[in-house]
């Protein structure tokens, strides 16, 4: 799984808002079982289920848009990050997955089928007396208990194609389902062009019923082109797919692409784009610290969000605090000056000749300091008060009741202190995964001939057990923290 | 092998879309003629106690001694939420407070329902359960008794109301 792929689940699901699954899934029985009370009809009431499924999504999609200008925008492309819509929706993990292409002529894409051997849908279903929904009296050719999660899929799957401005449109329909005896989920993922789109997308039958049941399909309104921000148009050179491309290329052809994307889209050369910041080189790099904060908060507001939780803000600053210090006090200078020479690399043959010689004139800790001051700006702005902090965060770790029942009145002393651990858990990390990512410039100056920051890791360590690993390791701490924190 | 309702309550689902289709629901069930909204959203909470408690229980016995860390424990596990839970005893109330309600975050202006009427039938037939299955018999039961507050109403956080009885029933 790419890089980008595994952090965006990870990102998705951590702040998203989370039940135990089986909540989710006895709540999605009982909606069935009440739309089934209104129609009497279990296949009438399949087709009910989709289509609110397809509404809810579709609600939630228009909420957070911003996370899905950076998905790929084409069918084929939407589906082979099936993965992340599936926790998208389900903010499950996706296990035994196979895909089929279907090939379909006079069409640029395929068909694929989906394979799941595990339907959270149908775990156990039948084995409790409230599991009601008769699923022995669907027709055999109508879909299962996961239509609503198919009617979910679909609409984020448009939704996507719909802010890529994409013409094409995908019906995700199940086409065997674990809880009428198959022995696996199918989907069947159909794409149109959307003209057919339109014509296929409920028969009259399907709409005739929907409509006595005051249930309209809902019709797609295309997103006007000025209502577009800058994201929308940085959003082809950076949705997933390329960035995902980007970090398997090597150092020279990275600077080529972002050549090519300054020239696309910005229409200059990159030396006169760059020919802006010569003499402000500094704020440049203070620059870098800035736009890392905010495009981090880019992602649905979630940093902004985070920090207005006054204890989240602390400890948002003491960590900040730490790592400025950690940085300078226990990353050898080397180390630091490798990253300032990369800077300078990066930049020669981009910028003019007279900036990248300015840049090389600083040291790299100059560098360091003028990405945290940039940092420290953002962050202020974000909602940190740096005035009030104090030197020192450690607090006793909260101890646990003995009888493990969880204490019914929380004041905010218990709160924090239940938090506490888990805050601490996440500094230690993040201080842990700086000094590993912060060690690379080493490895990628090692790496005869500069074969990139990618081969460089995986020439010196496995994915599994080695400094990858180890990273990713790190980041799925973090994220769990985050989660456990967020509830 | 398919997952086992076991296994789904060790792991956890974003609820971000299923949270929207009880809206939709209820929207639903308006437009075709049902007028008990709120009973039937509580027996959608009661017949998710009575499968949850197959599978995981906080305690043997639910008493008053006990009742305010037992609901507590039951939303933590099964909404993952850390809630406030308050006595009143000379009116024999239960107040859950939840600045997080899993099942309500947006007000719409078309529909005057709160999601988190779901728990107000699924908690006290959870404890209920937890007590009809018990060998010592507390003499406990709980019923709702409304949606004191709920973000889905307007209102910053989701605030449960329920009432406590004790005699020789349960």
């Amino acid at each position: 799984m790419g890089v980008v792929k595994w952090l965006m689940k990870k990102i998705t699901k951590a702040f998203g808002q989370n039940t135990s699954s089986l909540f989710f899934s006895l709540l999605y029985r009982e909606i069935l079982k009440e739309i089934n009370n209104i129609t009497n009809d279990e296949d009438l009431s399949l087709l009910v289920m989709r289509e609110i499924g397809k509404r809810a999504a579709n609600e939630s999609c228009e909420r957070h848009s911003t996370i899905f200008k950076f998905m790929p925008g084409s069918p084929d492309k939407v589906l082979d990050y099936f993965e992340i819509l599936w926790v998208v929706v389900f903010g499950k993990e996706l296990e035994d997955l196979s895909y089929e292409e279907i090939p379909k002529q006079d069409s640029p894409y395929n068909d694929y089928l989906l394979k799941i051997d595990n339907c959270p849908i149908c775990a156990d279903y039948g084995l409790s007396p409230e599991d009601t929904f008769d699923l022995s009296k669907v027709k055999q050719n109508k879909e299962g208990m996961a239509c609503g999660l198919c009617g979910m899929l679909q609409s984020v799957a448009n939704f996507i194609l719909q802010v890529k401005e994409n013409n094409y449109r995908i019906r995700i329909t199940e086409q065997k389902c674990k809880a009428k005896g198959d022995d696996y989920l199918q989907l069947l993922c159909k794409v149109y062009d959307y003209n057919q789109w339109k014509e296929l997308k409920s028969s009259e039958k399907e709409k005739n019923i929907l409509s006595q049941l005051h249930l309209e399909e809902t019709e797609e309104e295309f997103i006007q082109t000025s209502k577009l921000d800058i994201f929308d148009k940085l959003q082809d050179a950076f949705s997933l797919d390329k960035i995902e491309d980007i970090i398997d290329e090597p150092f020279e052809t990275v600077k080529e692409r972002i050549a090519n994307i300054i020239e696309d889209k910005l229409h200059m050369e990159p030396t006169k784009f760059f020919d802006y910041f010569r003499n402000y080189e500094d704020d440049m790099i203070r620059i870098l610290g800035f736009l890392t904060i905010h495009l981090l908060n880019e992602y649905g507001g979630f940093v902004e969000k985070l920090l207005k939780n006054e204890t989240m803000a602390k400890a948002f600053g003491y960590l900040y605090k730490q790592l400025k210090e950690l940085v300078l006090l226990f990353i050898p200078l080397d180390v630091i000056n490798d990253y300032h020479e990369f800077l300078v690399n990066f930049l020669d043959g981009l910028a003019p000749e007279e900036m990248v010689e300015n840049v090389r004139m600083y040291s790299g800790r100059d560098d360091i300091n003028f990405v945290f001051e940039g940092a420290q700006i953002a962050l202020e702005d974000l909602g940190i008060n740096f005035e009030e902090l104090e030197d020192n965060i450690w607090e006793e770790l909260k101890s646990q009741r003995e009888d493990e029942l969880v204490p019914a009145e929380q004041s905010l002393v218990d709160k924090t202190q239940e938090r506490f651990p888990k805050i601490v858990k996440i500094l230690q990390e993040i201080v842990m995964l700086l000094n590993e990512i912060l060690t690379l410039p080493i490895r990628v100056l090692i790496s005869e001939g500069h074969y990139g920051l990618k081969t460089a890791v995986n020439s010196v360590v496995s994915e599994e057990e080695g400094l990858a690993g180890s990273i990713r390791n790190r980041f799925d701490t973090i994220f769990d923290n985050i989660q456990e924190l967020r509830q | 092998m398919n997952y086992s309702r076991n296994d789904l309550r060790l792991s956890e689902a974003t609820m971000n879309q299923l949270r929207n289709a009880i809206y939709h629901l209820a929207r639903f069930l308006i437009n075709n003629g049902v007028t008990d909204l709120k009973e039937r959203l509580r027996q959608m909470g009661r017949n998710i106690a009575k499968t949850y408690s197959n599978y995981w229980n906080p305690v043997d016995t639910v008493s008053l001694t006990n009742i305010r860390e037992v609901i507590a424990t039951i939303y933590k596990e099964v909404l993952k939420s850390s809630v406030s839970v308050e006595i009143n005893d000379l009116e024999q109330l239960i107040i859950v407070s939840d600045t997080n309600c899993a099942l309500c975050k947006y007000h719409y202006d078309d529909i005057e329902i709160a999601g988190c009427e779901i728990l107000l039938g699924l908690i006290p037939e959870y404890v209920n359960q937890i007590n009809m299955n018990s060998n010592q018999k507390s003499g406990l039961m709980i019923e709702p008794v409304n949606i004191q507050k709920s973000r889905a109403l307007g209102n910053k956080s989701c605030v449960q109301v329920f009432k406590y009885k004790t005699g020789e029933f349960a």
